[in-house]
């Protein structure tokens, strides 16, 4: 080791080049860096929701809308000409722009492209809704009164009280780059509607605008949080060194370290998703603690004048340091490595990205540091001045001694609370409520959910197994009996599927007689229902229901909500239905998609994927500090502080309703890996105390003295860093945020009041 | 050296000439296409060829009858296959003209009840194809479009015209679906051999090609029409068989208590 180390003191030019290339090379590989905003990629390609969601595009052309809300609280709502002047002419617009897709009536919805199925004594006349906007209160009574017998659309296109409408377009295939355009291109036209300063209110959402407004949050916060982070260290380094070199050196090496990780990232392809925007600060944050440690050894040295040369001084403080810095280091990277044990590209690629950062960290510590040393000019005077806190620090060692019994007690508390706090834990891999309740996205996607059936896709496919299958009545009343089912759940707005239109067209046929609103008793009939309706509507109505060998069935199912438990509830309740009525032994097949079931998928993948990750977190640290104090006991007690901070802050969670979801759900492993280095500092430090013969009490009070004021920094820097992102725009950052800084200070607290009580347990004291 | 190009340009005037000489018009080629000879009546067998993106294929087939009374035309189509919709019959009354809409009756076998199909708009889509209803026509209706005479080439061994049709208003591009069409028409037989479209917003959407083109009866006839969205890529195949043209048909024919009765091949 010492000679990498006098090398790299010898040629500190060719270090600094190396360095300056190697980050040369990152930043030009940044600009392949792309960012993954759709949030089916947040699942593993072989998860079935992703599966299925591509299978239903493919099988029924069934794709995430655009959807536009129009409400108005007048008293007719929105049966007046006025408003439904509007519908038309929003609805002409839509059609036009190259952005959208509207080649079928599928492709865009509205009260001005839908179509009534009417029965009349001599045939069936399928046409629109509105055929052209309505003029005469007659006619507006007409339509209104059609709507609501026709019942298909009702609280789907046109929301029950008659109080809004919606449309839904669909943006052209493979044009997801361009969400965010095609969402201030609405919003512009939306705004411009607006400004005629009508009663009627607008509002957008739906996937495609939730996924554009992502894209464009993500590297905005990215951008914004840099400085605030930047700045943080800045105070930080200042307040502990007081020197240029002392602030800017520490910056320069998170810097790189960051720009190389973010360089890795965009040569390996991995893409950006919401979690891995907190890298940098990550990074910045966690890096900067080996800099800092390297500094402050290196001026207590210099200041003490121990080596008469530079070079000499500068290899003692590499040799002293690299083994801690590597242990914290390799501690620190195995809580970040546990998360690949989830299934979740996400969090894997921000645990894998996370370890390789601080590796990069240490890596560009030990060797620009010193060669930027050797290189600037060797600073005279070294006037050693008492770090802040030092105060704190020292009556922190005598304070401990002092009050053990309530230490322990106030400890107690907090662990009874905690374990009472995760009992009430719960997950939520909500897309909507990732936005701040504020949001206009979030007030949009409430105001529709609370006005009509529901944003949230559900979707069944359900195989019939045999062509013409789903022409059978049997099948088709099955179709019947489940969409009731599904519709019982009080957070589903409603449910669609082709049973429900060859009911309708049983009715018309039957000169509109309510009596015959039922399946048709025959394949033959209904296949023939189904011809005949292609004579008048437009064929491809259907296809998003059967597939053209009617072997397949697709029941879209429209949600209020797209919470975890909910969906989670329908699903478990569903499962004995669809078995029964569709039973598998009879060649039937059930498949589940949409952004519901993705959700739901999410979910299980985020408690399966914590739950590994937090055991392997656990017990590959455990397996660290075993290795490196070579005893069991130490190593389990090295554990303490760690384990209660992660308790509490899942507890914390569980008390406060904060749920598990994508960001949240690396918390734990997070906590773990990077509290741990506080207890190891601490307990190197004692055992180092009590190996020179000092009594415990001796022992407690000078390693307080020594390590407690570099603990403390890295406290400072860890949660000050993570409080930043309490400015995030995404809730889960800003929950993650809180959560970290908050368990960091309890991991804080565990370190430095805990230990030495723990340690002073048993008549010999514990000896380490 | 002033002679030759005085050669080469009357030479050229010379080649040039044949287009020109008589004066046609985008309009004048479009009504000789409409008012060229199909039969007084005919009788064909048809299969539809529906296939998706995926290249799933959906096959039916019928037997169709069409008779002329002028300008305006009566057909009845009766499904053979497949067996679910078999005996299924359409019965049309075609009027000339956009004045008058069309009358349309289904016979649903399962039902025993011949029902009235309310109209549809041209630009609707006809039984799950490709083809709009203005496309199932022979020709469109001329009035609605400002034709233009592009140009003329020779393609696989024909002379061609290549006619542009654009709807007049805007409301036709709506009502249509297009913005514009070109055709691609064979001088010697007045007939049409592919058919492109734009959408609304001046996309290409899809094209028509009529291939096999012989001469059955005396008539013209093309025994295959496929029809292409470049959009959707779906794709809808059409193909003739045993055509008899002249065969004069009845007027009772074209009834619904022959709807009603099925098909009854002789």
């Amino acid at each position: 080791m010492k000679k990498i180390f006098n090398w790299v003191l010898t040629h500190p030019k060719s270090v600094l080049l190396m360095l300056v290339l190697t980050t040369v090379l990152a930043v030009s590989q940044m600009r392949h860096i792309h960012i993954e905003t759709d949030m089916d990629a947040m699942l593993p390609k072989h998860s079935d929701a992703y599966i299925n969601k591509q299978v239903l595009e493919e099988r029924f052309g069934s794709v995430d809308m655009v959807i536009i809300g129009i409400i108005n609280d007048a008293k007719d709502g929105v049966y007046n000409t006025k408003s439904l002047t509007l519908v038309q002419e929003l609805t002409d617009w839509l059609a036009e722009q190259p952005q959208f897709r509207t080649l079928a009536l599928n492709d865009l919805l509205s009260l001005a492209t839908i179509k009534d199925i009417r029965g009349s004594d001599a045939g069936l006349d399928v046409e629109q809704f509105m055929d052209g906007v309505p003029e005469s209160q007659n006619q507006i009574e007409h339509l209104k009164q059609r709507m609501h017998e026709f019942g298909l659309y009702e609280d789907v296109i046109v929301s029950a009280d008659g109080s809004g409408t919606i449309f839904a377009v669909r943006p052209m295939p493979d044009s997801r780059h361009q969400y965010a355009e095609i969402y201030d291109l609405v919003k512009n036209k939306v705004a411009e509607l607006e400004a005629r300063g009508g009663s009627e209110r607008f509002f957008i959402s739906g996937r495609p605008v939730i996924e554009g407004v992502f894209g464009v949050y993500m590297p905005a916060e990215m951008k914004r949080m840099q400085p605030m982070i930047m700045g943080l260290l800045l105070v930080l380094l200042f307040l502990s060194f007081r020197t240029a070199r002392g602030v800017f050196l520490p910056i320069a090496v998170v810097l790189m370290a960051e720009i190389w990780t973010l360089g890795t990232m965009a040569a390996l392809g991995a893409p950006i998703y919401t979690v891995t925007t907190m890298l940098p600060i990550l990074i910045l944050a966690i890096g900067i603690a080996d800099a800092v440690h390297f500094l402050s050894r290196e001026r207590l040295l210099a200041h003490h004048k121990a080596y008469a040369h530079r070079k000499e001084r500068m290899v003692e403080v590499m040799h002293e340091l690299w083994k801690p810095m590597l242990m914290t280091t390799v501690t620190t990277g195995a809580g970040f490595l546990s998360m690949l044990a989830s299934d979740l590209p996400p969090i894997r690629d921000f645990g894998m990205f996370a370890a390789i950062g601080i590796v990069y960290a240490l890596l560009i510590t030990m060797l620009f540091l010193p060669a930027a040393l050797m290189l600037l000019p060797e600073k005279v005077k070294h006037a050693e001045r008492k770090p802040l806190f030092s105060g704190y620090v020292r009556w922190l060692g005598e304070a401990v001694l002092a009050y053990p019994k309530r230490i322990m007690a106030f400890f107690a508390i907090l662990l009874v609370i905690s374990v009472a706090g995760i009992m009430k834990l719960d997950v939520n891999a909500s897309l909507v409520d990732q936005f701040k309740p504020a949001d206009p996205l979030r007030q949009a996607d409430k105001m529709l959910n609370q006005h009509f059936s529901g944003t949230t896709s559900l979707d069944v496919m359900i195989d019939t197994g045999r062509e013409n299958g789903l022409l059978e009545p049997e099948f088709l009343q099955h179709l019947v009996d489940l969409q009731q089912e599904i519709e019982k759940n009080p957070m589903v707005g409603d449910s669609s599927s082709i049973a429900e239109f060859l009911q309708t067209m049983n009715q018309a046929l039957h000169a509109d007689d309510p009596a015959w609103k039922k399946v048709p008793d025959s394949s033959d009939l209904a296949a023939q229902y189904l011809l005949l309706y292609s004579f008048s509507g437009a064929p491809d109505d259907f296809e998003t229901f059967v597939t053209g060998d009617y072997r397949q069935a697709h029941v879209r199912i429209n949600m209020k909500t797209d919470e975890t438990k909910v969906i989670a509830t329908l699903l478990e309740s569903l499962k004995d239905k669809t078995d029964l009525w569709f039973p598998a032994d009879k060649g039937f097949k059930v498949e589940w998609a949409g952004t519901g079931f993705t959700v739901h998928r999410l979910s299980e993948m985020i408690i399966d994927g914590q739950v590994a990750s937090l055991a392997t977190s656990i017990i590959a640290i455990f397996l660290l500090c075993w290795w490196m104090f070579k005893r069991l006991l130490i190593a389990a007690i090295a554990m303490i502080p760690v384990s209660l901070a992660v308790t509490v802050n899942y507890g914390m969670m569980g008390n406060f309703g904060v749920p598990l979801d994508i960001a949240t759900a690396l918390t734990g492993a997070m906590a773990l890996g990077i509290g741990v280095d506080f207890a190891i500092h601490y307990l190197h430090r004692y055992h180092e105390e009590s190996s020179a013969g000092n009594s415990y009490r001796e022992s407690v009070i000078n390693t307080n003295r020594s390590v407690g004021h570099a603990i403390l920094f890295n406290s400072f820097v860890v949660i000050g860093g993570f409080l930043v992102l309490l400015s995030a725009a995404l809730y889960p950052q800003m929950k993650l945020g809180a959560l970290i800084a908050a368990t960091m200070v309890i991991c804080y607290l565990a370190t430095c009041y805990l230990f030495p009580v723990l340690l002073g347990l048993g008549k010999e004291k514990i000896k380490v | 050296m002033k002679k030759l190009s005085l050669l080469m340009f009357s030479a050229a005037l010379l080649l040039a000439a044949p287009a020109y000489s008589n004066e046609m018009t985008g309009l004048d080629i479009m009504k000789l296409v409409d008012t060229r000879d199909d039969g007084d009546d005919l009788i064909q067998n048809m299969k539809q060829r529906l296939i998706d993106r995926r290249g799933n294929v959906r096959e039916r087939e019928m037997v169709s009858l069409r008779k002329d009374y002028g300008k305006d035309s009566k057909s009845i189509t009766y499904f053979l296959a497949p067996s679910n919709i078999r005996d299924t019959g359409l019965l049309t009354w075609d009027y000339d003209g956009i004045e008058k809409d069309d009358d349309q009756w289904l016979y649903l076998p399962a039902l025993k009840k011949v029902r009235r199909i309310s109209s549809s708009d041209r630009g609707d889509y006809f039984m799950g194809t490709d083809f709009t209803f203005e496309d199932i026509k022979q020709t469109p209706e001329l009035e609605d479009y400002n034709w233009t005479l592009i140009e003329s080439k020779l393609i696989d061994g024909h002379d061609m015209w290549i006619v542009e049709g654009k709807p007049k208003t805007d409301e036709l591009k709506k009502n249509l679906g297009y913005s514009n069409t070109r055709y691609t028409i064979r001088k010697d037989i007045n007939m049409y051999v592919r058919v492109d479209y734009w959408d609304r917003k001046g996309k290409e959407l899809k094209y028509l090609i009529s291939e096999e083109i012989k001469q059955i009866d005396g008539v013209w006839t093309a025994m295959k029409g496929t029809m292409t969205n470049v959009q959707s890529n779906h794709r809808t195949e059409l193909s003739f068989t045993d055509q008899r043209y002249n065969t004069g048909l009845s007027d009772r024919t074209f009834s619904e208590r022959m709807l009603k009765r099925g098909y009854r091949a002789k």
